[in-house]
């Protein structure tokens, strides 16, 4: 269970006409997500297919905040973030929208214990640290002290993915998360994700190349 | 648990360039001490040299003349109404009297008693300026006694020096007021004899005093004369020291006594000394406080991507300025407090081993230099602070 004092929020996240500056008109009118109406409402399961070009990766930095290149309106809870400042998003951040990057993101020279710290301290979700135990579900626990950079990509991106459900959330943004998992880890990743998900009542936007058959998506949309 | 700044300082680089943070830190040190140990110096001169004149209910009285040189030696050096009202507007000025003389001729001598004959000359000074000023000093047109306060110095001369050499008496301070001696004063046709009658000596007024009223009475009668410019002024000052008043007499060509002063031309000196020594230190901290900031700029660029990681996940900029700003105060206290105690040092050994009378000076520093340091103290905080939040805004 979550600790009481992180108050839900019901969070919504609205897109208006968004549509990314740099991109070919023909890619944005066929769209289904560009210079559309697009409402993600909590506890939603959202699949987004979408092929390489099509402003995947960009969409996951406009949602999170990282960029601002785009005309049209991102609204959180009907609150345009394009007025947030930094602090702001950072309380978002903290307490109601996670995220695993496509390119991870993770700090290089420190462990991975370390690079997973630095998260769950900063607002911890669980009374006591899930990292052994996650890492033990996703065969990296013998990483733990390892500095990031020597661990492979696919390790890294479990410790990515760790790292994004050590935090409460409402709203899990995931960005091509198992491009260099295995079948059977890709599995025990979204068996824990969804796991994490259902404890926070917590939509998820997961945004691959392809479908992913066993996400149990309430909605698929191709961008 | 909370967040602390360990746990954020493997992310930051802040083992990098330990010369120049230690530089900083000691350049900090140094200029706050020369700072604090200036003003301790200048305000130990100010108070040393204070004191140094025997002053008559806290002031100062000084005669002051034009400084007469090869020059304007056929010029006139009287004082002019307006050089008198500037000199009167002066801040370190409490009051101003002119001295009027006589200009008629005035001869006095001893009659059959004390045979002696002389030329005389005579002042008169508003009565607020007199330090003995006891109540006969008065006069009024038909009375035939003058009374009169002699400087003791005059009085000195003439028991010494004078009387000796003539074979006339000497008197003793009480004596001195028995004796009458007589003025014949002449001029515009008139001449008349009067008694005058030693009533007072004065330490402070270098002259004979005859009652204001006479004086102005005779310059019209004997000299024809109703008002004129005086050529000789007594000011009333706080501190015959100050700077400003020896500014400005310098800057007037007025002439003073220069024993009176002389304790003033060494404070102006010293606190030159000390004012410089103290606008070292301020530059010496400026300078520091530059090189901390490039280290501080250094360190943030150098962690600027880790940073930029840690914003993205949900660190907040103010907190993370507060948190790593916050990791200099313990420095920033011990190095000001250093150079406090430092300051207490010197203080204390100036006072042991190079003053003669300890007892003059409080052993402890002055609280405008305690509350300096604070200043110094929260000012490099303040700024330390700003400037991370600044940079770290900037990413």
């Amino acid at each position: 269970m979550g600790p009481a004092f992180i108050v839900p929020i019901n969070m919504q996240i609205k897109l208006q006409q968004v549509f990314p500056n740099f991109l070919e008109e023909n890619k944005i009118s066929q769209s289904g997500i560009w210079k559309k109406e697009i409402v993600f409402n909590p506890q939603e399961q959202v699949e987004i297919i979408a092929p390489s070009g099509s402003g995947k990766t960009s969409l996951v930095h406009f949602l999170y905040g990282l960029r601002n290149d785009y005309s049209g309106q991102i609204l959180y809870d009907e609150k345009a973030i394009n007025q947030f400042n930094a602090e702001d998003f950072s309380t978002y951040r903290q307490t109601y929208l996670s995220v695993v990057f496509q390119d991870l993101r993770l700090f290089g020279d420190q462990t991975v214990r370390q690079n997973l710290e630095i998260k769950r301290l900063l607002q911890p979700y669980h009374h006591h640290s899930p990292i052994e135990m996650m890492a033990a579900r996703l065969g990296i626990q013998n990483k733990l002290d390892k500095p990031c950079k020597t661990c492979s990509y696919g390790e890294q991106q479990r410790i990515a993915i760790i790292r994004s459900l050590l935090q409460p959330f409402e709203f899990l943004l995931l960005d091509e998360p198992f491009s260099h998992l295995d079948e059977n880890n890709r599995k025990k990743a979204m068996q824990l994700i969804e796991e994490e998900a259902a404890m926070r009542k917590a939509a998820i936007l997961l945004a691959d190349l392809k479908p992913i058959e066993y996400f149990n998506a309430d909605k698929k949309i191709f961008l | 648990m909370k967040l602390h700044f360990q746990h954020i300082a493997p992310f930051l680089s802040t083992g990098q360039n330990k010369a120049s943070r230690w530089m900083s830190y000691i350049g900090l040190g140094i200029g706050v001490l020369l700072l604090l140990a200036a003003m301790q110096m200048y305000i130990n001169i100010n108070s040393l040299l204070q004191n140094k004149n025997p002053k008559k209910n806290g002031f100062d009285f000084i005669a002051i003349t034009k400084t007469i040189t090869n020059e304007n030696m056929a010029a006139d050096h009287s004082f002019t109404a307006e050089e008198l009202n500037d000199f009167k507007k002066q801040p370190f000025i409490d009051d101003l009297s002119p001295l009027i003389g006589n200009k008629f001729v005035m001869q006095a001598n001893g009659g059959s008693s004390l045979p002696f004959s002389t030329d005389f000359f005579a002042e008169s000074i508003d009565d607020s300026f007199i330090d003995t000023l006891p109540p006969s000093f008065t006069w009024k047109p038909g009375d035939p006694v003058i009374p009169m306060i002699v400087s003791s110095d005059y009085f000195e001369i003439y028991n010494t020096l004078f009387a000796p050499s003539r074979d006339l008496p000497q008197f003793s301070e009480k004596t001195i007021s028995s004796v009458f001696i007589q003025l014949d004063c002449s001029g515009n046709g008139n001449e008349d004899a009067f008694k005058g009658n030693v009533v007072a000596l004065s330490d402070r007024i270098n002259t004979v005093l005859l009652p204001k009223r006479f004086l102005e009475w005779a310059n019209k009668k004997y000299a024809g004369i109703d008002n004129f410019n005086p050529s000789r002024i007594y000011i009333k000052t706080k501190d015959a020291n100050n700077p400003a008043l020896l500014n400005y007499l310098q800057e007037k060509n007025y002439h003073i006594n220069r024993d009176k002063t002389k304790f003033g031309r060494v404070k102006q000196i010293l606190q030159a000394i000390v004012s410089g020594l103290a606008a070292f230190g301020v530059l010496v901290i400026l300078l520091a406080m530059l090189l901390f900031s490039f280290y501080l700029q250094l360190m943030i660029e150098r962690s600027k991507q880790n940073l930029q990681l840690l914003l993205t996940l949900g660190y907040s900029p103010n907190w993370l300025s507060k948190i790593v700003s916050k990791r200099w105060v313990p420095i920033y206290v011990s190095i000001v407090g250093v150079a406090t105690l430092l300051t207490e040092l010197l203080h204390f050994c100036f006072q042991h081993y190079i003053m003669k009378d300890p007892e003059a000076l409080s052993p402890l520093i002055d609280w405008t230099v305690l509350a300096t340091g604070l200043i110094l103290l929260t000012l490099s905080i303040f700024i330390n602070q700003r400037l991370v939040k600044k940079l770290l805004h900037r990413l």
